[in-house]
């Protein structure tokens, strides 16, 4: 599993999906153009996040609140202290996520499982609470305006702001997914990536082998938070407002959907996850007005019939496929 | 003083609620190890459904007075969900907890439109109707009937459920199978039939408490989602899988809640999150629950 | 030579049970120790605390010197020493040589390393290799671990303890689940194992006196949660009094030859 060894075709296929969605801006209708954008989001976000649930074996309800903060933060840094730079509002707002899960993350990892899932989801709904009553700061229920940033100091000017979206900042979006894509590969195959899987399968042996499980996950955890707050401020950039529902447990939950839909024990997993999800959510929202009831049926689907999602069925066909 | 005594009710009322759906959780998390996020899903059906059947009670002719054997009633009446929401629960049993989360995170969006669906996105409500009853005076203060009605209803079904667990033999069987499945089973125990008989109880528990408490506030879309954080936060405070816990854990949110309304609102739900850190912090296994990792 | 493990005066009660009551022994280089007794005799409760598992309620445990008390399995692991269960140990989804892989990075302290690659990293698949030999599971270095039989897994389960280069090993039961036929066959790989990987003692909690008369440098009989014996076998076996407390109670040949 975490040792593949097609390695050539996996390399084809990871070459050919970037090529696609570098020529979707050119092939694409707008409107699917600014789907993109939130699966490049999401994606980023999932990234993070599987690497403290496919990975280390820890389910958290609560990974909106990072997501949140790097809306927050972008909004902040954009419209209150004109911070344009998309590098620096990355950072930033990467960086503020990092800190908020030191805390978080000291106090979790003492626990797994259920207690695990209950203390994020109630650290997420502190945070959100605080979104929403603190109105003064945080705008309250409306939220923060986020401003266009620049990209590498450009302004692009000339573009409206649909140009802009699905021209360099989609493009931007699409290098950093790329960038950060590779950055988590490498950690989940170093020596960190493997004692990880080592707490996942068998904390207990893992200790017994000198492993400081804690410490782990921790750092595991840090690192989601970090992922999960830049795809927040993608998130926030694209629909011009960071709003306190992105911090709602059920958006939590909803990073735990797309990560199992798209398959949690593979690395291209939560991406897939990202994009399948986004793509059947609007589709589905386009088709009844009662989306979230066949969204919940598609869960279902998955949980009860394919667990490993939508790569693990993937794989099944192309296992059958060979065998033939 | 008054103040107080307002402050108290209205805490012990909104505990008695929560007591309800609390020892729902607690019960199917004690037996079958399953944290159910649709129980705010249950209770709002509760409380949906609760509405409706008042409002065809009296339709029909039934007087004012009877809605709260009514109420009730259609509490119980939804208990026939239970088995087959079981029934779908029971495909995952075997598995890790994150896929039983995800399956019951799957209901609680599939509820969200099949609430809207019967009953619409608009708030619903009783009305006045909770005044049917009058008021009662409590030493110095007049407090609604209703409320201390609901509460000694509570009470009872506390009362009730302990018994049950503690001197009736299904209660052995459930409290034996609670403590190790296999044995049980080893025993000649029917464990499926636990299971859904488990389930079902913990689901009455959660619509007749959303049911007792329309009178006093709507019904709406947002309750499935928003109840679930405080019932969470009733069942870390008592311990997980602790009845006892349920109704310690209930008072203490219940009343947190109702002073904070009255001291300072927006720490309200605020405090209650903090309070749940802490007690995480201190005493992961919460005031009655069993010692933890 | 200096006594690597050490303890003296050990007692671990547990309110008004006493598990433990003055236990002394100490444990030097080259020794295999064999630590015997009838269930309930106290071994899992000692071991536990020659493990760092267990505070001791009185006396002290040393490892190289040092004040093992309570300090946990990690602690533990990093000083020197590791401990092999009873019930096998694996990690479900990963190969044969990813968990030897840890061990060895664990050891080497290069868990941290983020941006490494463990494919390429060739010192590090040369000695998985080598201590998969020793143990004779290089043919299956790729397998997924929850694939291999029973008696592979809890070669698989010694292997990674052994990897960690440890310099004291506490086996528990190792031969247990195994049949009579092979038992030996494990003893000497065991032994050959820590000679290879540079243990330089050997701890074990066996059942079967056979293997302990064999292979023991020496014998400890836990009882009551006291020191019952401390011989080397020659003169445990050769004492009646001992023999007829201990191994009475005990299975094996010898038990039946009397």
């Amino acid at each position: 599993m975490i040792w593949l060894r097609e390695r050539a075709v996996l390399v084809s296929a990871v070459i050919l999906a970037v090529v696609v969605l570098a020529a979707i801006p050119r092939l694409a209708e707008p409107y699917y153009i600014t789907l993109v954008l939130p699966a490049f989001a999401y994606g980023i976000a999932l990234l993070g996040f599987n690497l403290l649930f496919g990975y280390t074996g820890l389910l958290s309800f609560g990974h909106a609140l990072f997501v949140a903060i790097g809306a927050y933060g972008a909004a902040v840094l954009s419209s209150k202290l004109g911070v344009r730079s998309f590098e620096l509002i990355v950072l930033i707002a990467g960086l503020a996520a990092v800190t908020a899960a030191i805390p978080v993350a000291l106090l979790a990892v003492r626990y797994v499982r259920i207690f695990f899932g209950i203390l994020t989801l109630a650290f997420g709904m502190l945070f959100h609470s605080f979104l929403f009553k603190f109105y003064d700061i945080t705008g309250g229920d409306t939220g923060i305006r986020v401003l266009r940033p620049s990209l590498f100091g450009n302004d692009f000017k000339e573009l409206d702001k649909i140009a802009f979206m699905i021209g360099p900042f989609y493009y931007y979006c699409l290098a950093l997914l790329v960038v950060l894509g590779l950055v988590m590969w490498r950690i989940v195959h170093s020596p960190f990536g493997l004692h990880l899987a080592a707490i996942r399968e068998n904390p207990r042996k893992a200790q017994y082998l000198g492993v400081r499980v804690r410490l782990f996950r921790f750092i595991a955890f840090l690192i989601s938070a970090f992922y999960c707050a830049v795809g927040g401020a993608i998130l926030a950039i694209n629909t011009g407002q960071a709003d306190p529902e992105l911090a709602y447990w059920t958006h939590s939950g909803e990073l735990v959907f797309m990560t199992v839909l798209g398959g949690f024990a593979n690395f291209f997993g939560p991406l897939v996850g990202a994009f399948s999800f986004i793509f059947l959510k609007s589709e589905l929202m386009g088709a009844t007005q009662y989306w979230r009831f066949f969204l919940g049926v598609t869960l279902v689907l998955i949980v009860v019939l394919f667990p490993r999602g939508l790569i693990g069925l993937a794989q099944d066909l192309w296992s059958k496929a060979r065998r033939r | 003083m008054t103040a107080f005594f307002d402050i108290l009710i209205g805490g012990v009322f909104h505990a008695a609620v929560l007591f309800l759906v609390a020892a729902g959780l607690q019960l199917v998390f004690g037996v079958q190890k399953i944290v159910n996020l649709a129980c705010g899903s249950f209770y709002a059906l509760g409380a949906y459904f609760g509405i409706s059947s008042v409002n065809w009670a009296i339709a029909a002719g039934l007087p004012p007075v009877s809605f709260l054997p009514v109420l009730v009633a259609s509490g119980v009446l939804l208990g026939v969900i239970g088995p087959f929401i079981e029934a779908l629960l029971r495909t995952v049993y075997h598995r890790d907890e994150a896929f039983q989360l995800l399956l019951t995170f799957a209901l609680v969006l599939m509820f969200q439109d099949v609430l809207r669906f019967f009953w619409g996105a608009n708030p619903q409500q009783l009305g006045n109707l909770s005044m049917v009853y009058g008021k009662i005076a409590i030493g110095a203060v007049q407090v609604p009937t209703y409320n201390v009605l609901v509460i000694l209803a509570s009470v009872l079904i506390a009362v009730g459920i302990g018994a049950f667990l503690q001197r009736t033999r299904f209660g052995r069987i459930l409290r034996a199978t609670a403590e190790n499945r296999e044995m049980s089973e080893a025993l000649g125990v029917n464990v499926r039939r636990i299971y859904a008989s488990v389930f079902t109880l913990g689901t009455v528990l959660g619509t007749v408490g959303g049911a007792l408490v329309v009178p006093t506030a709507a019904a709406s879309l947002d309750i499935p989602v928003e109840l679930v954080v405080e019932a969470f936060a009733v069942v870390v405070i008592g311990g997980l899988g602790s009845m006892r816990g349920a109704l310690a854990g209930a008072l203490i949110v219940g009343l947190m809640r109702a002073a904070a309304i009255s001291f300072y609102a927006e720490l309200e739900i605020l405090a209650i999150y903090l309070v749940v850190i802490v007690v995480l912090i201190a005493r992961p296994a919460g005031l009655f629950g069993k010692p933890v990792e | 030579m200096s006594a690597l493990i050490e303890t003296i005066g050990i007692g671990k009660a547990y309110g008004d049970f006493v598990a433990l009551q003055d236990v002394s022994l100490s444990i030097a280089e080259g020794e295999l120790v064999s630590i015997v007794g009838p269930n309930g005799a106290g071994k899992t409760t000692f071991v536990n605390v020659i493990t760092g598992l267990l505070k001791p309620t009185a006396g002290v445990v040393r490892f190289k010197g040092s004040d093992i008390a309570g300090i946990g399995p990690v602690m533990l692991a990093k000083r020197g020493m590791a401990r092999a269960f009873q019930l096998v140990h694996i990690f479900p989804a990963m190969t044969v040589a990813e968990t030897i892989a840890v061990a060895v990075l664990s050891q080497t302290g290069k868990s941290l390393r983020l941006f490494a690659s463990v494919k390429s990293d060739e010192a590090l698949r040369s000695r998985v290799r080598e201590v998969a030999a020793i143990f004779g599971l290089e043919g299956k270095l790729e397998a997924e671990s929850r694939l291999l039989s029973q008696g592979e897994k809890k070669l698989l389960d010694i292997a990674s303890a052994f990897a960690l280069a440890p310099e004291v090993i506490l086996l528990d039961e190792p031969t247990s689940g195994v049949s009579s036929a092979d038992k030996h066959s494990i003893m000497k790989t065991l032994i050959d194992a820590g000679e290879r990987a540079g243990v330089k003692a050997i701890i074990l909690v066996e059942h079967d006196m056979d293997l302990v008369a064999e292979y023991s440098s020496r014998i400890v009989a836990l009882q009551g949660g006291k020191v019952l014996a401390d011989r080397p076998p020659a003169e445990f076996f050769g004492d009646p009094e001992i023999v007829a407390a201990v191994v009475g109670k005990l299975v094996g040949k010898l038990a039946r030859k009397d």
